[in-house]
């Protein structure tokens, strides 16, 4: 077995030694062992993922695992790309929750959980039939319902997230489903060879069936809207080092999903399939990060900007394809590779965020930014560290994600000129969007930090924050170095990707990026170098600071007031809110948001000209949700009470409907065979 | 198959359809569970008499099983399910008896039509009596919709046991043991378990018609 | 062009930067004052400010942090390394295959990003909505400001600041363009919204309620806030050198000759002049507009800026 198999074998060795650890093991021990075997297991993924990325393959094939069907597994650069996202985001993870886990979340299940939803995600990226795919698809979607499920007792809100979730992962497994269903019915077994060779053969419209199918359940694992009103309940209700697992590893996997189907097994495929890509992902980043600049809920925010960074990754693999299509090969790598390194990077600092926000949680017990504040005092390593991916979500240098918007702009510019038809009217919309959503990032982040972290405590709450225990800073602290290496690095990861880049487009030879200390573009011209760029800020900030001491006074620093404009002290109340921050913004986007205000004034007992208590509510609902979804529910609920009519409790009547039934089956049998 | 194996296998299939048809007529529960553990001999017959005639020790053990289980064990619960005092009467069915007398007969003729493709499939004096087989499945489906009280409807359930284990033991004559165990099993456990919530309806309403399940609808 | 002389040509960009900003405050602000019919305080005066303000006493306000301290240095520091990347004098700056217009846009964000968090870290109702309306306003120029750059360099098939300028130099007939038209009126607007002028925010007001940027650093004092006044100067050079570069770069030296050094300085100072009047001089006759309308004015802009990209691709 070679060194990648290895490595994968011991990852999944790993997570079900710690399953086992949970479910059997001493209640003292267990959060350690699990956290530490699982950390273990991370470790060996990220290694299974690199080596595969690097060339060395793996397969392997169980056919008696499964009835009927087998398993298949084979890990290529492109799987390995995923398996790496997962073990590292699953390191950090799992050494955070050791800390975590404390109180009230070290039950069996909810420690078992965790391991065997890990092993499903290493475990998809490489299914190479479509049985495997599914039974580890279904695997991942179970496994974290129940994780999401973990907190039921204490909160009511997670009964109605797990359902949200359940309902559209299952409606989603059964588009994947009934898509690649679809495609293995032309094909002589279900592997994935098998596929790729029958797909040739398929009718224009048979492909596009297949495609979109998929592209409706990918989609809405990758949380791209309409299909997105699971993730800003499901995230925020989970667990936070859950939520790290779910909003870095899993829904990357809705994008793997789009390159294995719509690449690797189809084969490319005509140019508005990849224009129908570049749509959804231009609507999800644009209104993902419009809620999530409008949410005050500090995970629900960053459950709205996965949205938003998945929209980047599907305009990146829009453009791909859409080059690819039009024979671009060059601008095709180029735009691939763009939209892999914004997974990556999307990992890095998606994962911090979570685990930061955590902290605060476990610190003060509440997630609405409008309650926290003055952190930075008392809590100094979380702020730095969620200060860290705030600076790599706004997409900024020297952050992590500024490098693959750069990549995904680039790719955006050259193909222009040389994009195909079509492409004058697609690129300056996909490059105004991006640029919006960059602004809006900017914004949101800045609105994240700021009235969260920054200034004074709101509530006693804020006041009474203890920084985490120290298993929660060293999980926060290996992301946040991973943001930091793939920031100043990315050099060396880029030109990797280029085998991962040349499974979904073969024609791609060579690697779009290349170079040591500057990125520089293969093919067209384009250079930049984030180590240097973050080398020369420090030395300005450094070299203005010392001319600052030269030239200004030696006086020492003294302690002022600040303006108050002469009423005294200001309370924490003068503070500006996050509601209050992202108004302009709302009033900017009102049409879009439709926020709604209600206003309660009661009256004094005794004269209506004087005013009790007023009471101001402000709700930004998903306005999507209530176009798309309220009708749908509407006429399911409506067909629903109609059911109702035929069950009126009485036992003889149901049992009458079968035997009538089967005796009226019966007599046209007897008919027809006649 | 020699003449008097054919003369006893159809005396065996007659005993088990009559056994059938007085389920539907008597009103008595003891009489009726009584017929049940008669009909439960009578398929164990038909198991019997195929086991001799193939001469596997298999088919035998099979027969041994079936009486077991047919026409000791599952009378028994059932049993159990009755109230313990009184004379368990059937309360006045949804469908008197003349009718249901003469819908039996039309699933009869249902089930000879019906089944008359599998019979030309490979004509034999066994499979011949594969009609019978699926005659008393109906039958116990019909008991099972038309009968107030749960034991009489279990006793439904099991009339459909007995008529799918009948046809498969005369349509394939080689029903590997594993499976009539998983079967039985399954059947056991139904039973089991409908016998647990007869007692839990009665000691909640005081009987165990099923109609008053209906104040349960909301 | 030698190593050492690109790292000498852009140290000289930074030092005319740097040097240069007040003194193009105090054009600006006397060019005002004589079209207002006052005297106005002379060219000089910003620089004497800045050296009355570095002698003051540094203050920190109570319940601030690090954050507050460090915004003006970063403010500084991401301007002075835009000053070296952009081809303001010369196109040979060693920074130039470091940076190129998306991460020099992007630089100058975080600036204004650094200054934000100042304002939220001071605790007042004032900072905080000096920042909402700053973010507000970067948020909604940046799709300009990207389309610009798109429009800019789709003709040059690169984003690198020297090969554009001496695409531009090498191409004369293409500065009259009505790609280059447009993209120079929307990029004009996006200029005019992130240095905080006038239609979209006063400088020079002193009623809180309809600041934007001097709300954010209405808490500095001292040096510190010589350096943000000074930032803002050179990021108003810088922006005005960029437009520059972008539209006219006649006179940026290509070679390394001490000559065209020279005439380059000269003729950048010059344009950045021109310029700066050319916007005071607008100044007067415009009023400060309501926040609200503000998106409606950077809304047309992004027509603009598409509308050049459009045409980029049908006249090409």
């Amino acid at each position: 077995m070679n060194p990648v198999g290895l490595s994968w074998a011991v990852a999944l060795g790993g997570t079900v030694a710690a399953a086992l650890a949970a479910l059997a093991g001493p209640h003292r021990s267990r959060r350690v062992v699990v956290g530490v075997l699982t950390a273990i297991s991370g470790a060996a993924g990220v290694a299974a993922g690199v080596g595969a990325l690097t060339g060395s393959t793996f397969t392997v094939a169980l056919p008696e695992l499964l009835p009927l069907f087998g398993l298949r597994f084979h890990l290529d650069p492109l799987g390995g790309v995923f398996v790496a996202v997962t073990g590292g985001v699953t390191m950090a993870a799992a050494v955070y929750g050791i800390g975590y886990t404390r109180h009230g979340l070290d039950g069996r299940v909810a420690q078992a959980g965790v391991p065997v939803f890990v092993a499903s995600m290493v475990l998809v990226p490489a299914a190479a039939s479509v049985a495997t795919f599914l039974v580890t698809w279904e695997l991942m979607a179970l496994t974290s319902l129940l994780l999401v499920l973990a907190e039921h007792r204490r909160r009511q809100q997670v009964a109605e997230a797990g359902l949200w979730y359940a309902v559209m992962t299952h409606l989603g497994l059964m588009a994947i489903m009934i898509g690649l269903v679809l495609l293995a019915a032309h094909a002589p077994d279900d592997g994935f060879a098998a596929l790729r060779d029958a797909a040739g053969g398929l009718s224009p419209a048979m492909s596009a069936t297949v495609f979109v199918t998929t592209l409706v359940g990918f989609s809405s694992k990758a949380g791209a809207v309409p299909l997105h009103a699971w993730l800003p309940r499901a995230h925020p209700e989970a667990p936070s080092h859950v939520s790290a697992l779910m909003s870095a590893a899993m829904v990357s996997l809705g994008a793997y999903g789009i390159m294995r189907v719509g690449f690797d097994l189809l084969g490319g495929g005509p140019r508005w399939w990849w224009w129908l890509v570049l749509a959804i992902g231009v609507v999800s980043a644009v209104y993902g990060i419009l809620q999530a600049a409008m949410s005050t809920d500090l995970k629900r925010m960053l459950g709205y900007s996965t949205t938003e960074n998945m929209g980047l990754v599907l305009i990146g693999l829009g453009a791909g394809g859409m080059f690819a299509a039009a024979g671009q090969h060059v601008l095709a790598g180029l735009a691939l590779a763009a939209a892999l390194l914004h997974v990556i990077n999307h990992a890095a600092f998606k994962t911090l965020l979570f685990l930061g926000a955590g902290s605060v949680l476990h610190a003060t017990g509440t997630r609405d930014l409008d309650a926290l504040g003055g952190l930075r005092d008392r809590m100094p390593a979380t702020t730095a560290l969620f200060g860290l991916g705030a600076l790599g979500a706004s997409a900024l240098p020297p952050g992590n994600a500024f490098v693959s918007e750069w990549l995904l702009f680039q790719g955006l510019v050259h193909g222009l000129p040389n994009g195909g038809p079509g492409t004058y009217v697609v690129v300056p919309i996909a490059v105004a969007a991006v640029a919006l959503t960059a602004g809006l990032a900017i914004a949101t982040f800045v609105k994240a930090f700021g009235v969260g972290f920054l200034a004074k405590p709101r509530t006693d709450a804020a006041h009474r924050a203890v920084e985490s225990p120290a298993t929660m800073l060293v999980g926060m602290g290996l992301a946040g170095a991973v943001c930091a290496a793939l920031a100043l690095l990315p050099t060396r990861v880029v030109p990797a990707l280029a085998d991962a880049v040349a499974v979904t487009t073969p024609a791609v030879t060579r690697p779009a990026v290349e170079g040591d200390l500057t990125l520089r573009l293969v093919g067209v011209t384009g250079s930049l170098s984030p180590l240097l760029l973050t080398v020369t800020l420090l030395v300005a900030v450094v070299g203005t600071a010392a001319g600052v001491r030269l030239v200004a006074t030696r006086r020492a620093r003294r302690q002022a007031r600040l303006w108050d404009c002469g009423a005294g002290p200001m309370s924490a109340r003068m503070e500006y809110t996050a509601t209050s921050f992202a108004e302009p913004l709302q009033r900017v986007f009102d049409d879009v948001i439709e926020p709604e205000q209600g206003v309660d004034v009661t009256h004094h007992r005794q004269s209506r000209y004087l005013v009790d208590t007023i009471v101001y509510r402000r709700r930004v609902p998903d306005r999507i949700e209530r176009r798309l979804y309220q009708p749908v529910l509407a006429l399911v609920r409506a067909w629903g009470v109609q059911g109702r009519r035929l069950a009126n409790g009485s036992v003889h009547r149901y049992l009458g409907y079968g035997f009538c039934s089967i005796v009226v089956a019966l007599v046209m049998l007897a008919v027809t065979w006649s | 198959m020699t003449d008097i194996s054919v003369q006893l296998l159809y005396l065996a299939c007659g005993a088990f359809l009559l056994t059938a048809v007085l389920v539907v007529w008597r009103r008595e529960l003891a009489a009726i569970i009584r017929l049940f553990a008669l009909q439960g001999v009578a398929l164990s017959g038909i198991a019997a008499v195929l086991a001799v005639h193939e001469r596997s020790l298999e088919h035998a053990v099979l027969a041994a099983g079936i009486c077991a289980l047919r026409a000791v064990i599952l009378p028994q619960v059932v049993r159990r399910a009755l109230p313990p005092t009184g004379p368990a009467r059937e309360t006045r069915p949804l469908v008197n008896v003349a009718a249901s007398l003469l819908a039996v007969a039309v699933l009869a003729l249902l089930a000879y039509v019906v089944a008359q493709p599998l019979v030309q499939l490979s004509p034999s004096p066994v499979t011949r009596a594969i009609p019978v087989g699926l005659t008393v499945v109906l039958i116990g489906f019909f008991v099972l919709v038309t009968r107030r009280r749960a034991a009489s409807q279990v006793i439904g359930f099991l009339l459909i046991d007995n008529g799918v284990t009948a046809v498969a033991l005369l349509t394939t004559a080689e029903i590997p043991l594993v499976v009539e165990l998983g079967v039985s099993l399954d059947v056991l456990l139904a039973v089991l378990v409908l016998q647990l919530l007869a007692v839990r309806m009665r000691a909640t309403f005081g009987s165990t018609e099923l109609d008053e399940l209906t104040e349960l609808r909301d | 062009m030698s190593v050492i002389g690109g790292v000498a040509a852009a140290g000289l960009q930074v030092l005319a930067v740097g040097a240069g900003a007040p003194l193009l405050i105090g054009v600006m602000r006397q060019v005002r004052a004589r079209l207002e019919g006052r005297v106005g305080a002379g060219v000089g005066q910003p620089w004497r400010d800045l050296r009355k303000l570095m002698r003051k006493e540094p203050l920190s306000p109570r319940g601030t942090s690090e954050v507050f301290r460090i915004a003006p240095l970063i403010l500084v520091a991401t301007t002075l390394i835009v000053a070296a990347v952009v081809p303001l004098v010369t196109t040979a700056s060693p920074l130039d295959s470091v940076a190129d217009l998306f991460a020099v846009v992007a630089l100058l964000t975080l600036g204004a990003v650094a200054l934000a968090l100042a304002g939220i870290d001071t605790g007042t109702a004032f900072g905080g909505m000096g920042a909402s309306r700053e973010m507000t306003i970067v948020a909604l120029v940046e799709p300009t400001l990207l389309l610009a750059v798109l429009a800019v360099s789709v003709r040059v098939g690169s984003t690198n600041l020297s090969q554009i300028v001496t695409s531009t130099l090498d191409d004369p007939a293409r500065v009259i363009s009505p790609v280059t038209v447009l993209a120079a009126t929307a990029l004009a607007v996006a200029i005019i919204a992130e240095t905080g002028r006038l239609p979209v925010d006063n400088p020079s007001t002193h009623l809180e309620l309809t600041m934007v940027h001097e709300a954010m650093v209405l808490e500095y004092a001292g040096p510190d806030l010589a350096l943000v006044e000074w930032a803002s100067a050179m990021r108003l050079t810088v922006f005005l050198g960029l437009f520059a570069g972008l539209f006219a770069p006649w006179g940026i030296a290509t070679s390394g000759s001490l000559a065209a050094l020279a005439v380059a300085l000269v003729v950048f100072m010059i344009k950045v002049a021109v310029l700066g009047v050319a916007l005071a001089a607008g100044e007067v006759f415009l009023a400060k507009l309501r926040l609200f309308r503000v998106p409606e004015l950077l809304a047309g802009s992004f027509v603009f800026a598409l509308l050049a990209v459009v045409a980029s691709f049908f006249l090409a």
